[in-house]
């Protein structure tokens, strides 16, 4: 077992390392000019070729990699060239909405499809079943952003009840925020429940029809009992897998929905920094995301490894 | 007069006491203004971003400014400088009693740095570092520059807020710059980024007097605070104006001005004329080297249909081959006739023809950073493809595009987009080593004789001269001019349409 930790602990550097390397060269190779950015349109070519020398851009591509690769080993993701800040710090500031953002959408997700969909699988069939596979086919196909701006409208346009954008001001509390994270986290919950609500449905059916459901029923325990207590639990662990997926997913993925909200998270951060060409905080930024897929991937292997004996050896 | 309507007149005449206090501005509040994204950088001097301007200039102040009619006028100096006869030497005299946010006194050891810092950083200063010999100290209230030769544009170069001159304490010069420490109505309290940059009245300010007058005149602080909230997103910018969220919202698509009007929360700020578009042609290099082949894509392009695509009501733009429209003292036709809104395609190809032209792409690089540009591109694409050309339309993200158009290998047309300047001498297409390289001895004798006279009168006539030679030999080709809309909550009172939106004279309906 302590072998196949380590295998796949080392599978986890190796794909960290890749990762890092790719995001470095992408970035570097995609056209366009942080320092034309900074000093804006007018800005003659001397000016920008003086502040690249300053930030280091003019040295050639293996050099600024090496440096980069030694930041890294001491935990140092660099300083952005924008923020006049470190990234970390960078990331840091922006961890809370993110967060925030991710719990609440992956809460309202799955309070929607995690009874809807073992409903579904109960009434296999029946109209309710269909409506809701519909439902979720619908809401797969809907981009978050664009729901985004439909619930802008409704919600804080016409009705009034929640900010269009932004995290609040500077005396801003934490409930203020939070109502600043109730259109786009419903937006999200919204578009992820749906295939929260395909799994749930799916892996229901699975067990339903299981020998240990009917010998529940045969006992004479009552239905809800039975699909929540027997059925439900036994279901769990594959659905629990696509929620935690959706988690992940959630904290890149919020870029576009954050961008409209005008969110100051770490999706956000990503889409100005590439604007901007913030060479550094792409790197930092990506590489978290990139960090926390592979943890949550090892950390679904290692669960494996607790449920499933077989994978032991 | 009846006692009846003594006591009617009487209490009429209290009324209007009472009415006269409720009218004026108030002082207090907190603005909030959305604006199209985070400033890249909080240093005025070293970019050219017409959004670090915007938010700067509350903070840091130049030496001079501009009025409502967009003439030159004290800030921080106390009256416009005296120039010597031969129009080399400009002798400064400062306010005195100003402070910097620090609580330091404003002298001309600070301007002296802080102009040297300007020669060294920015670059419209890096441009007149040339022709500067001496910047000095004469006393703590007088600053005296010298220049190797006569340069008219110094005074409007040193009260433009982009590529700013602006005055700093002399010890708080760093490159890059650590706080904006500044003499403005307002200093910076907190930045954090992507969310807002707040700004907070300073205590210590010291207006001019009398009455405000466009940029210059009295800096009245009746709002607590500014604060600027980065929105990219145009759409929620225009949601963020109709839910009353913000105060002021800055840059909107022209499409939004119908669901703007008749609304409780939020109005339409309609800024006519802003800017004109323009088609950049690279001279040094290429296919549009050739004046020919500039002159056919002038001959081919149809104005008005590449305005219309882009700006669709024709409330938001107007044909005018004019580099400046009537309202500034430097419009005139001067070679204008025939040279605009020509579509002909039958004569662009004759010139094509004349040019000995091969069929070799034409690079046009464009963006969808500005919507406008793009569509403009694409209407301008057909029209140049009925003349002959073969087009390669490049759309490429604005970070990009600044980086090609630096290498004259890369691309022939470049769009982009200007507002008016009250100088033209600021227009930057005009300098050697902008993107486009137009140096020719036509050039140079116009524009140095513009640069070099001192005269206003003169210069006017001068600038037509500058104007013809622009239209005779195409290094860029103005499309028209469009307007700017905007959107402010009607409690919001005090804001002037300006291209560079302020916040000082702004003041809250209660």
């Amino acid at each position: 077992m302590a072998r196949y930790i380590l295998q796949r602990f080392l599978g986890m550097l190796a794909v960290m390392f890749v990762v890092v390397t790719i995001v470095f060269v992408i970035v570097r190779v995609a056209p366009g000019d942080p320092a034309a950015v900074m000093l804006g349109p007018d800005a003659t070519a001397q000016d920008v070729a003086t502040l690249r020398a300053r930030l280091g851009l003019d040295q050639p591509l293996v050099v600024q990699y090496v440096y980069f690769l030694g930041q890294l080993l001491q935990g140092d993701l660099g300083q952005s060239i924008f923020l006049d800040r470190p990234v970390t710090t960078a990331l840091a500031e922006r961890a809370e909405p993110t967060f925030f953002l991710t719990l609440f959408s992956i809460l309202i997700a799955s309070l929607i499809a995690l009874p809807i969909g073992i409903y579904a699988a109960y009434r296999r069939g029946s109209l309710f079943d269909q409506a809701a596979t519909t439902a979720a086919m619908l809401a797969a196909s809907i981009p978050s952003f664009w729901l985004g701006l439909i619930f802008i409208q409704f919600f804080a346009v016409r009705f009034g009840l929640f900010p269009v954008s932004g995290y609040g001001g500077p005396d801003a509390g934490f409930l203020v925020r939070l109502q600043h994270l109730a259109l786009p986290a419903l937006a999200l919950g919204v578009v992820s429940s749906a295939l929260i609500l395909r799994f749930t449905r799916a892996s229901m059916l699975d067990v339903l029809g299981d020998d240990y459901v009917r010998t529940a029923r045969s006992k004479g325990m009552g239905e809800f009992r039975v699909v929540m207590r027997h059925a439900f639990k036994n279901a769990l662990i594959p659905i629990l897998t696509v929620i935690g997926l959706t988690a992940a997913l959630l904290v890149s993925g919020a870029v576009i929905t954050e961008t409209v909200f005008g969110l100051p998270g770490v999706g956000n951060l990503v889409v100005s920094a590439v604007l901007r060409r913030d060479y550094p905080v792409i790197q930092g930024a990506l590489l978290v995301i990139a960090a926390l897929y592979v943890l949550i991937n090892f950390a679904i292997d290692m669960l494996y490894l607790v449920v499933d004996p077989r994978v032991r050896y | 007069m009846s006692p009846l309507k003594c006591a009617l007149l009487v209490g009429a005449g209290l009324a209007a006491l009472a009415a006269g206090p409720a009218l004026a501005q108030q002082k207090g509040g907190v603005v909030n203004v959305a604006t199209v994204g985070e400033p890249p950088t909080l240093d005025p001097m070293v970019s050219t971003a017409d959004l670090v301007g915007i938010i700067t200039q509350h903070v840091l102040e130049t030496l001079y400014t501009f009025d409502k009619n967009w003439k030159v006028t004290p800030l921080l100096a106390e009256k416009l400088p005296e120039i010597s006869p031969d129009g080399k030497v400009y002798t400064i005299r400062l306010r005195t009693g100003v402070t910097f946010h620090d609580g330091s006194d404003m002298t001309a050891e600070d301007v002296v740095a802080s102009l040297k810092r300007w020669t060294q950083v920015a670059s419209r200063g890096k441009q007149t570092a040339g022709n500067i010999a001496a910047i000095e100290a004469v006393d703590p209230a007088t600053v005296r520059i010298t220049l190797v030769a006569p340069y008219a544009p110094l005074t409007a170069l040193l009260a433009f807020n982009n590529s700013a001159a602006v005055i700093l304490p002399a010890e708080k010069q760093d490159n890059p710059m650590k706080e904006p420490v500044g003499t403005g109505p307002y200093k910076l309290k907190e930045r954090k980024p992507d969310q807002y940059i707040q700004l907070v009245r300073f205590d210590g300010y010291k207006s001019l007097p009398g009455e405000p007058d466009g940029y210059g005149g009295a800096r009245k602080q009746y709002l607590d605070e500014i604060r600027f909230v980065p929105v990219p997103d145009a759409n929620t910018r225009i949601e963020g104006a109709l839910s009353g969220q913000y105060d002021y919202v800055d840059a909107l698509p022209v499409e939004a001005f119908d669901r703007l009007k008749g609304q409780k929360a939020t109005e339409p700020v309609l800024l006519k004329p802003f800017g004109w578009p323009v088609f950049v042609m690279n001279t040094k290099q290429g296919l549009t080297e050739s004046r020919d082949v500039r002159l056919a894509v002038r001959s081919a392009l149809n104005m008005e249909d590449m305005l219309a695509a882009a700006f669709g009501n024709k409330e938001f733009f107007a044909l005018d081959a004019a580099m400046y429209p009537k309202s500034y003292v430097w419009s005139t036709d001067k070679g204008t006739e025939g040279a605009y809104n020509v579509g002909d395609p039958e004569k662009a190809a004759a010139l094509l023809k004349k040019a000995s032209y091969d069929g070799k792409p034409l690079r046009i690089l464009t963006s969808r950073q500005y919507e406008f540009h793009y569509k403009m591109a694409q209407v301008a694409a057909e029209y140049l493809k009925a003349a002959g050309f073969k087009v390669d339309l490049q759309v490429v993200d604005w970070a990009t595009l600044t980086q090609r158009r630096a290498d004259p290998a890369l691309w022939d047309i470049y769009i982009t987009h200007s507002p008016f300047l009250p100088e033209p001498a600021l227009i930057g297409m005009l300098s050697t080593s902008a993107p486009g390289w137009w140096d020719t001895p036509q050039r140079r004798a116009v524009v140095d004789a513009f640069n070099s006279e001192a005269d206003p009168k003169k210069r006017e006539a001068l600038w037509g001269e500058v104007q013809r030679v622009i239209a005779a030999d195409v290094p860029f080709i103005k499309i028209g001019d469009f307007n700017a809309l905007s959107a402010k909550a009607p409690k919001l009172e005090g804001v002037v349409p300006a291209p560079w939106p302020y916040f000082w004279n702004a003041s809250l309906k209660k």
